[in-house]
């Protein structure tokens, strides 16, 4: 401890972010959201199987449809970012250990974004992880799928990380904050006709996979795609890359100022 | 009430520093500097403390007032260089092995490699911690875990260390060891604040003490010092000798002497009103008179009895 300290900032920030990305994977959040992924496996195995009453083959737009859309899209993609993302911080917190990266000399936005880079790349191996075995399962229609979603989903991954790491910045119980946002907000204005749902990541999830979902025929027919009445795929790329920009930038705003307890 | 001492280089400075949160107010208009050596920062709960020692290491920041740590204001990133902080609770990385959570620690002040191990290995060697370092640190006793948290605060070395509690749970040949610690550090220059309610431990430890009550700084300087400004209670010195009926009022002759009475069967009690004047006339005392003194000894000197005298002129009406 004689010798003048030669320090870096980005070495520090990626002690951050590796510490952060171990603390992270190995939580029971892993364990419950390898488990969900297994069932979701599992659930798309049993879907894959030729049945009495359906001898025909499987088509891609069914697999997007019947299992990618409600139970990946809908379900796992939200649980998965918010499992994370909402505890990145929050359980720092709670575990009264925040105070050791509040008092590094890391400026507080760098911590706060070495935070979302580590929520970000575990988040992104699960989700995008998760989507290929889910698309392996059927066989070939599930290569053409996967071909449509894996871009969809890493955008609304980094969108919704953005969205839940800022909850966890802001909150002390950001879990449930995230919770209650993708019950209330995702799931249930997200499914309602009018331009409300467009403060929605799924809508412009759903959207962008609409329209890139056009060689399987994936978008819903007629009334119903007119009740949707999606933005186009250019739009909702946009929309989801300033989301996810924006949510970061507010989320390092809030985090250098708050005094945290 | 602030003593004549001044700190010689002021590491850390609080400029009128107030906060509150919404309708408490913690701290209330405290204007302190901490320089090399050990500072000792006492109240009882409630006093201040740990806000005091939240803003100092920027954790939050002052609703009124400024803070410099090393001419930097204490809540930038800048100002954290030269900042160790051992925290009260015991929380801390703990599924790691105390010699990986001591690199990591390194790592995250910008330390890379050769050196952060370099930096890992020789603070576990000054905690005390180096061949228990390969444990996780959640199998750790309190103890121990008291060590490695110093450690964390150490590693970068920084120039002003602020330890909150740092002797709690520490066995007491533990408490001596850190003791010889935070004396080497204040040696080598550096600023040691140390908080702490258990106040016999600021006796022999501390060089100033900073006194706070209700958000208030009631008193900084040394023990002597501020012990001296208390006029309205003089100091209380017990004296044994061999025949302390007939030297009592010789000494109450003493200017200096406020009342003596007798303790049989040989001592003295003399309430003082000037320390330094009385040490200075009862040595000449001694030396002109058979006074056959065997002892002499100020029994309320003590952190406590200054601490519980600076509470009970707090709480006296102005």
């Amino acid at each position: 401890m004689d010798t003048a300290p030669k320090t870096s900032t980005l070495a520090a920030c990626s002690q951050v972010f590796r510490l952060s990305l171990r603390r992270q994977f190995f939580t029971r959040q892993t364990i419950v959201m390898l488990v969900l992924l297994a069932l979701a496996v599992l659930i798309t195995y049993l879907w894959s199987l030729p049945k009495p009453w359906h001898p025909d083959t499987r088509t891609a737009a069914e697999l997007a449809r019947q299992i990618v859309l409600p139970l990946y899209m809908g379900f796992l993609l939200p649980v998965i970012c918010l499992g994370y993302a909402s505890a990145a911080i929050a359980d720092e917190r709670t575990g009264e250990t925040l105070v050791y990266l509040l008092t590094t000399n890391i400026p507080r936005p760098l911590v706060y974004l070495s935070k979302y880079a580590a929520a970000l790349l575990l988040t992104l191996g699960m989700t995008l992880g998760g989507l290929a075995a889910l698309c392996l399962v059927p066989g070939k229609i599930g290569l053409e799928a996967l071909g449509i979603f894996w871009t969809v989903t890493a955008c609304a991954t980094a969108a919704y990380v953005g969205l839940f790491l800022l909850f966890s910045a802001w909150v002390r119980r950001a879990t449930f904050l995230a919770l209650a946002y993708a019950l209330m907000i995702e799931t249930l204005t997200g499914n309602i006709p009018g331009i409300v749902k467009r403060i929605t990541v799924s809508f412009y999830a759903k959207s962008w996979l609409y329209e890139s979902g056009e060689p399987i025929d994936l978008a819903p027919g007629g009334v119903v795609l007119g009740l949707f009445d999606p933005v186009t795929a250019a739009t909702a790329q946009w929309v989801l890359g300033l989301a996810s920009v924006g949510f970061v930038a507010l989320g390092m705003w809030i985090f250098s100022r708050k005094e945290y307890d | 009430m602030k003593t004549e001492s001044r700190v010689t280089t002021a590491l850390a400075e609080m400029r009128n520093v107030s906060k509150w949160f919404g309708p408490v107010m913690a701290l209330n208009g405290v204007n302190l500097e901490i320089g090399s050596g050990i500072t000792g920062l006492v109240g009882p709960n409630g006093a201040g403390k740990t806000t005091l020692l939240r803003l100092l290491t920027g954790q939050i920041k002052t609703s009124l007032g400024g803070i410099d740590v090393c001419g930097r204001d204490a809540w930038s990133a800048r100002a954290k260089d030269h900042i160790g902080l051992c925290p009260f609770g015991d929380a801390t990385w703990d599924e790691l092995s105390g010699r990986k959570l001591m690199r990591v620690t390194a790592g995250m002040r910008g330390f890379t490699g050769a050196e952060a191990r370099r930096r890992a290995e020789s603070v576990l060697e000054t905690v005390g911690m180096a061949k228990r370092a390969d444990r996780p640190v959640r199998t750790y006793s309190k103890g121990m875990r008291q060590r490695i948290k110093l450690g964390q605060a150490l590693v970068h070395d920084p120039d002003l260390l602020v330890l909150d509690e740092p002797l709690n749970g520490v066995d007491p040949v533990g408490c001596e060891e850190l003791n010889d610690l935070f004396r080497t550090l204040a040696a080598q220059g550096k600023a040691v604040l140390v908080s702490s309610h258990i106040l016999h431990e600021m006796d022999q430890l501390a060089d100033r003490i900073l006194f706070i009550c209700r958000g208030k700084l009631l008193a900084s300087g040394s023990l002597a010092e501020i012990r001296d400004m208390l006029d309205d209670h003089p100091l209380k010195v017990r004296i044994s000798c061999g025949s302390p009926r007939c030297i009592a009022p010789q000494l109450l002759m003493l200017e200096s002497v406020k009342s003596v009475s007798i303790e049989p069967p040989s001592d003295l009690l003399l309430e003082v009103q000037n320390p330094s004047r009385f040490y200075a006339e009862f040595g000449e005392f001694a030396a002109g008179n058979d006074a056959q003194v065997q002892r002499l000894k100020a029994t309320d000197t003590s952190t406590e009895a200054v601490f519980d005298y600076l509470m009970e002129r707090a709480a006296r009406p102005e």
